[in-house]
């Protein structure tokens, strides 16, 4: 499904940092930071995609964000194509946006309800000089049908949609600008099952035909199983394990995915789960826990997880996990 | 797989069948069938424009202006004219003469006196008693010098005068007696001492003066000294006529006066009355004046006159001194309240105005006000309430604040003391109603500016806009093509529903008359008529139109506002 033998990357994270000021007084002082991400490392090779996944607040939509520059980061590198795209001025930037897209997760409100979804879906390439007046009808026409849409749909405004056929509009806008690289925000969770499943094989037919990059960020892990080819598994800001996707799914290694992994529904009846049960809520972002984030959840707990941040560990070629438990 | 076969086989798959659905729809369009559909909403559209035809258009088609006091003749017995025994001495000079007041006042004085000569401006005159109230005034002319040769007169003539027989011992004579003053030959002659001479002196005539006021027809000229002289002489010798200036005139006798006829009728009348109008500018005719005459002369109160072929009633009232003439006059009266008619269909209000056609003024300028005042707060609002909302931090901050600060004034005291401190500069009544748009339109815009933060605050965070950005475009894009957009519907339903709020705020301060000022008509100062509980009860027409108009129009906008605001928003529906 992939083209393995391409070996270029595309994107590539190092040591991301987005911290989130929580302001209050009268002064309006920074007291605190929320930690939203807290030094996220990965690389993303041309025609791959990547999973990203983790409870809600974990951080894996503001990565997705801050890696399109759609707010300002507090670290690291966003290196696309080799260039940091956080430095560029406005110029370059815009000319840089066509190529990096996303598509968010509510097709409800990532669509303007005062245009029509011809000029949502063909307003960027027109503006960005993609498509010209002869072409452009044929170019939106094009992209319209490849989603699934029918060209008579361009008059239409969004309120007349589905949530499905919105979402189809929401991936129609961002594919026209021809991009190379797509930031998937949870795009099927607001959907339900059957719709779930089209969007998913629409968006993977859709990266063989033009060889799109996917970051996929998503909790639901049968999603991000069916999709990816590598998956990180982030846990408060931090990629805790990452690998390629028959790795960590066949042999997850951080107590986190695992216990992750064990809440995947199976559906046999038959089949006696033996499941992870994480005790507590996930802890604040502002304040995390000292040394391994994940200590005061963690079954495995030491007395260094306690003190020691854990530094990442690889356990197969591409599989690394950060625990204390594969540190000796 | 052959991509192309799979392609379709997935769009035939997912496409849902929607090909039935024809109409389509834009979200303005829509809002528009639910409006139409409303019928609230479409009665408030109705009662709207109504106003604005019946304000703009009635106004155009409305012959009268707002300001035009209409007045009518109503008939009543009104004082005309007043007649007294005149008192003074009237003046008639001869041709190419004039006298002097000096002259005539030295001539009164000498007159009460029973003077026979007096001097005035270095000039010495003589006076001849002609009757009763009835003078001569003579110059002195150098006639003659006398001396005396050896005890014997000797008269020589001056510049062709020729002397009279019995002149030197007339003079003789009188020097004698010590007169200065004697006759001969039918002739006065005066002396006066000069040296050894005695220089003579005759009189020639230069004004004949009486006690009877000559009423002539209307724009004819004076009379003439010899029509006067003549007339006089005639009247106290009891002649039936006499002749002036080739003409023969006749005399139609009452006590004390008399009418002259000549060959045309009635010329003149003489008379001890002074007859003068009662309204300056009213021109009493001579046929007047002799009935007036008569009737005092006959002592009776009342006559009649055939004037323009109608017979008008005279009355005389014995007054002081005088009479007083009363008639039947049309009088030119303001037509203050009059009652709902063909020509004024709500009548005329306290000034005398057309409460119709003041109402289509006030309309407009009520209507006006609302628009204008609507159009600074959504200015001013749009812009502060933008800039907060999209740029946030501390400008939203220093904005917000300021909104507070603005919203902490109390407008109705703030407006009564500008409305005072425009009485206190003596503002033009047009020009006030500029000012007071301002005013309104000055303190009334944080209500706007806190709701437009507020959408764009909210808009701003959509991810939608978050998808503007992604895909790249330009801000003014951004800000006009997908923020801006959002946030007209709720802009729209604010400034309807605002517009009823400001017209009803400039009602009140019009009625409580710091708003729009006599003789500017506005909804509000129509009203103001109520503040007398006699007008309130007894001229309903003059108020109650306008308090109707103002609940009607502020209704309709509300209503129309109410159905915008369920148009745009169909969740909002209870």
């Amino acid at each position: 499904m992939t083209e393995q033998g391409n070996s270029d990357v595309i994107l590539e994270v190092k040591d991301l940092k987005k911290y989130f000021p929580i302001k209050a007084g009268l002064l309006q002082r920074t007291v605190a930071q929320v930690k939203a991400v807290d030094g996220v490392n990965f690389s993303l090779r041309k025609g791959s995609t990547m999973g990203l996944v983790g409870e809600s607040g974990c951080g894996k939509t503001t990565v997705g964000r801050t890696v399109l520059r759609l707010h300002g980061k507090t670290g690291g590198d966003i290196l696309f194509h080799g260039q940091e795209v956080h430095t560029l001025d406005k110029k370059t930037l815009r000319s840089l946006r066509p190529r990096m897209q996303i598509i968010f997760q509510d097709p409800y409100s990532s669509l303007s309800p005062r245009l029509p979804v011809g000029e949502i879906i063909g307003e960027a390439p027109r503006e960005h000089g993609i498509t010209n007046k002869d072409n452009h009808n044929r170019h939106i026409d094009k992209i319209m049908s490849d989603c699934g849409l029918q060209p008579y749909h361009k008059d239409r405004y969004p309120h007349e949609f589905s949530g499905g056929q919105r979402q189809r509009i929401c991936i129609a806008r961002a594919l026209a600008l021809n991009p190379e690289f797509v930031v998937c925000d949870e795009p099927v969770s607001a959907l339900d099952v059957s719709i779930q499943a089209q969007i998913i094989n629409l968006l993977m037919d859709l990266q063989k035909e033009y060889g799109l990059t996917y970051l996929f960020i998503s909790h639901d892990l049968s999603v991000v199983e069916h999709i990816s080819d590598t998956v990180g598994v982030m846990y408060l800001g931090n990629i805790v394990e990452y690998g390629s996707k028959e790795d960590i799914f066949k042999s997850p290694y951080h107590p986190y995915t695992r216990a992750l992994f064990s809440a995947i529904p199976i559906p046999d009846p038959t089949v006696k789960m033996n499941r992870v049960i994480l005790e507590g809520d996930i802890p604040s972002p502002a304040n995390p826990p000292s040394g391994c984030k994940f200590h005061t959840r963690c079954r495995d707990c030491m007395e260094k997880c306690k003190t020691e941040e854990p530094v990442p560990v690889e356990m197969a070629p591409g599989h690394t996990v950060v625990c204390h438990l594969y540190n000796s | 797989m052959d991509p192309n076969q799979e392609n379709q086989h997935m769009s035939a798959s997912v496409a849902l069948d929607d090909e039935q659905r024809i109409r389509v729809l834009s979200p303005g369009m829509l809002v528009f069938k639910r409006f139409v559909r409303n019928k609230l909403a479409i009665t408030g559209a109705v009662i709207v424009i109504f106003m604005f035809a019946f304000s703009f258009i009635g106004g155009l088609v409305n012959p009268h202006g707002q300001t035009e006091v209409f007045r009518h003749y109503q008939p009543f017995v009104k004082e005309y004219a007043a007649a007294a025994f005149t008192d003074q001495y009237r003046f008639t000079p001869v041709p190419g003469r004039t006298l002097s007041q000096n002259t005539q006042n030295a001539f009164n004085v000498a007159a009460a006196r029973n003077a026979e000569s007096f001097s005035a401006d270095g000039e010495t005159f003589m006076i001849e008693v002609m009757g009763e109230d009835f003078y001569l005034i003579e110059e002195l002319v150098p006639f003659a010098k006398v001396t005396s040769v050896r005890g014997q007169l000797v008269a020589s003539p001056l510049d062709g005068h020729t002397i009279p027989d019995g002149f030197t011992s007339a003079i003789d004579s009188a020097i004698k007696a010590g007169r200065e003053l004697f006759e001969a030959g039918g002739d006065k002659y005066a002396y006066i001492i000069d040296g050894r001479e005695y220089a003579v002196f005759t009189g020639t005539p230069v004004c004949v003066v009486v006690k009877k006021v000559f009423d002539l027809p209307p724009d004819s000229p004076a009379l003439s000294y010899h029509f006067v002289m003549n007339a006089m002489l005639a009247f106290q010798g009891g002649d039936p006529s006499f002749e002036a200036e080739g003409q023969t005139y006749t005399f139609d006798r009452n006590d004390g006066g008399a009418e002259i006829y000549g060959q045309d009728g009635l010329v003149a009348v003489m008379s001890p009355l002074a007859i003068k109008e009662y309204q300056p500018g009213e021109v009493m005719t001579l046929e007047f004046k002799a009935a007036v005459a008569e009737a005092i002369a006959e002592g009776t109160r009342y006559f009649e006159l055939i004037e323009d072929g109608e017979v008008v009633e005279y009355t005389l009232e014995d007054q002081p001194n005088q009479w007083v003439i009363r008639k039947e006059m049309d009088t030119y009266l303001i037509k203050t309240y009059g009652p709902p008619s063909l020509e004024h269909w709500l009548g005329t209000d306290a000034n005398g105005m057309d409460v119709l056609t003041r109402l289509m003024y006030g309309g407009r300028i009520s209507i006006t006000i609302g628009f204008v005042v609507v159009l600074i707060e959504m200015f001013i609002g749009i812009i502060l309430g933008g800039i907060a909302g999209y740029f946030g931090k501390w400008v939203d901050n220093l904005i917000m604040r300021i909104v507070d600060i603005f919203n902490c004034i109390p407008t109705f005291p703030l407006y009564i003391i500008l409305g005072a401190s425009l009485d206190q500069f003596g503002v033009d009544p047009t020009l006030r109603i500029y000012y007071l748009m301002l005013i309104i339109g000055l303190l009334g815009w944080p209500g706007i500016a806190r709701m437009v933060r507020g959408q764009i605050l909210s808009l701003r965070e959509q991810e939608f806009m978050v998808a503007a950005e992604a895909t790249g475009l330009r801000v003014p894009r951004r800000i006009f093509r997908h923020l801006i957009p959002n946030v007209i519907p709720q802009l729209i339903v604010i400034s309807t529903m605002t517009l009823g709020g400001i017209i009803i705020t400039e009602a009140t301060l019009s009625f409580l008359g710091l708003g729009v000022r006599y003789p500017l008509a506005s909804w509000g100062n129509m009203v103001t008529n109520v503040n007398d509980p006699y007008i309130m009860i007894t001229y309903l027409n003059t108020w109650v139109p306008a308090g109707m108009l103002i609940l009607i129009t502020v209704l309709g906008f509300n209503f129309i506002g109410d159905g915008l605001r369920d148009a745009f928003d169909p969740k909002m529906k209870r």
